[in-house]
């Protein structure tokens, strides 16, 4: 089925005026003030700020419950790991639309990217607060320690390269809503590059990430520990992605329904059942990873235990159940059941990245861990941080309206 | 004379076979489950 077309944007373009008046203009807030959203996320994100200049002024021990046994808390645990994996749908829906050339994706693809963009900032971004000494995040780069031996050394270069091959895919964007026409030619020639290049990246450093908890054999519980971890990291990326994408289109409808199109719904709906199905076959495939694994490593004694119940609440309860939610509202196109599911898969997700970095980690160790309410109140700052941001660009470029470029045919 | 030997395939590879086995019939029926989507939406 053929993508729908966009509504045009209707403003003029920029050269007909002063570039910095209309840099000025844009940045005015609009839209309404009083919302729930905003009522929420101000109070939240003004705690949070304050909480990140105690932060930087005393320390991480003022403001966190860190310590020595365990250095990576929620911060690292939720923000970092977990957002990576929830930026998993940039890259499957970039190689869908510009790889496989399946067109119908097209029309989600430019808020997909963004997300992926934002997120790799925001939640890559937030290792800085992590970090005891956040001004060394530069060596891996700068060479005054590089760190070859250290998977570390991999993710950061990965992180750091992937952010520019998002800046590539969604610099168009940028160049439409500025008005730069001869720009936006030789970026748009630039995106399949960027896309190839992405692409590479994400699959090495989804796997990356898991590959840092390889030297943690004897810390983390043996039903998350395994070899595997970076296969399975990347494998569960995946479906983390692919939710992550219904969820967010399904709140970006409803939030910016002003710049969709009236008649868009049908195409919605085969989008949304086409990422489902994709989730469905991923979240199969990533299950019978998990089992084949569990049954490799004799893990069968570990099930009777409380850690036990809590790894098949993960498994079953939000591996393999959602996947059968999928399959069933596809086959019987049940929208609601497949945004339900999404959600259950994005819940797995966050439980087995936080099972791996935190719950069950120095899981024998007489050490523990609580995170603070100072970190959670960052993590949601860091959240809503990255809503605002969305919400800024979505209500200015033309990331879900089609420019006048694209109806020019450029 | 030989003694009967149990093989027991939870301490083998006889059970990894299976699972493996046992995924690849399944994903073949679950592409084709997925697939019957097309028939409820040409219904629909």
């Amino acid at each position: 089925m053929s993508a729908e077309p966009l509504p045009l944007d209707p403003r003029p373009s920029v050269p007909e005026r002063s570039f910095f008046r209309f840099l000025l203009g844009e940045l005015r807030p609009r839209g309404k003030w009083l919302t729930p959203f905003n009522l929420i996320s101000i109070p939240v994100i003004l705690l949070g700020v304050g909480i990140l200049v105690v932060r930087f002024i005393y320390g991480l021990e003022s403001v966190s419950n860190l310590n020595q046994a365990y250095p990576w808390g929620l911060w690292k645990g939720f923000n970092v790991i977990t957002g990576v994996a929830f930026a998993g749908g940039a890259y499957v829906i970039t190689f869908v639309v510009y790889v496989m050339r399946l067109d119908k994706y097209e029309p989600i693809v430019r808020a997909t990217v963004l997300n992926g963009l934002l997120a790799y900032v925001f939640y890559a971004g937030a290792l800085i607060l992590d970090l005891g000494r956040p001004w060394n995040i530069i060596n891996p780069v700068i060479g005054n320690s590089f760190g070859y031996n250290s998977v570390l050394f991999l993710v950061a270069w990965h992180f750091m390269l992937y952010m520019v091959a998002e800046c590539i895919e969604f610099s168009p964007v940028v160049a439409e809503w500025a008005g730069w026409r001869r720009v936006r030619r030789v970026l748009h020639s630039l995106t399949l590059g960027a896309v190839i290049f992405g692409i590479t990246l994400s699959t090495l450093h989804q796997s990356g990430l898991g590959a840092l908890f390889l030297m943690a054999k004897p810390k983390i519980h043996p039903l998350w520990y395994s070899e595997f971890i970076p296969i399975l990291f990347l494998a569960s990326s995946i479906p983390a992605g692919l939710s992550m994408v219904i969820v967010e289109g399904t709140l970006t409808r409803r939030a910016f329904r002003e710049q969709l199109i009236p008649a868009g719904d049908r195409a919605h709906e085969e989008i949304v059942l086409g990422l489902a199905k994709g989730a469905c076959i991923a979240l199969f495939v990533y299950y019978f990873f998990k089992a084949l694994l569990f049954v490799h490593e004799h893990q069968w004694s570990y099930l009777g235990s409380p850690w036990g119940w809590w790894y098949l609440l993960e498994v079953v309860g939000l591996v393999l159940v959602p996947c059968v939610m999928f399959a069933y509202a596809v086959r019987h196109r049940r929208l609601g059941l497949v945004r339900v599911a999404a959600v259950l898969t994005l819940l797995g997700i966050v439980m087995n990245r936080l099972n791996v970095s935190v719950i069950a980690f120095n899981w024998n160790s007489p050490a523990t861990y609580h995170p603070s309410w100072e970190e959670y109140v960052v993590s949601l700052t860091v959240v809503f941080a990255e809503l605002w941001v969305f919400r800024w660009i979505v209500r200015r470029m033309p990331v879900l309206r089609a420019s006048p470029a694209a109806s020019r045919g450029e | 004379m030989e003694t009967y030997t149990y093989v027991n395939i939870f301490e083998t590879k006889g059970l990894e076979y299976l699972l493996l086995i046992s995924f690849l019939v399944l994903f073949v029926v679950l592409v084709r489950y997925l697939r019957g989507n097309a028939d409820t939406a040409n219904r629909h």
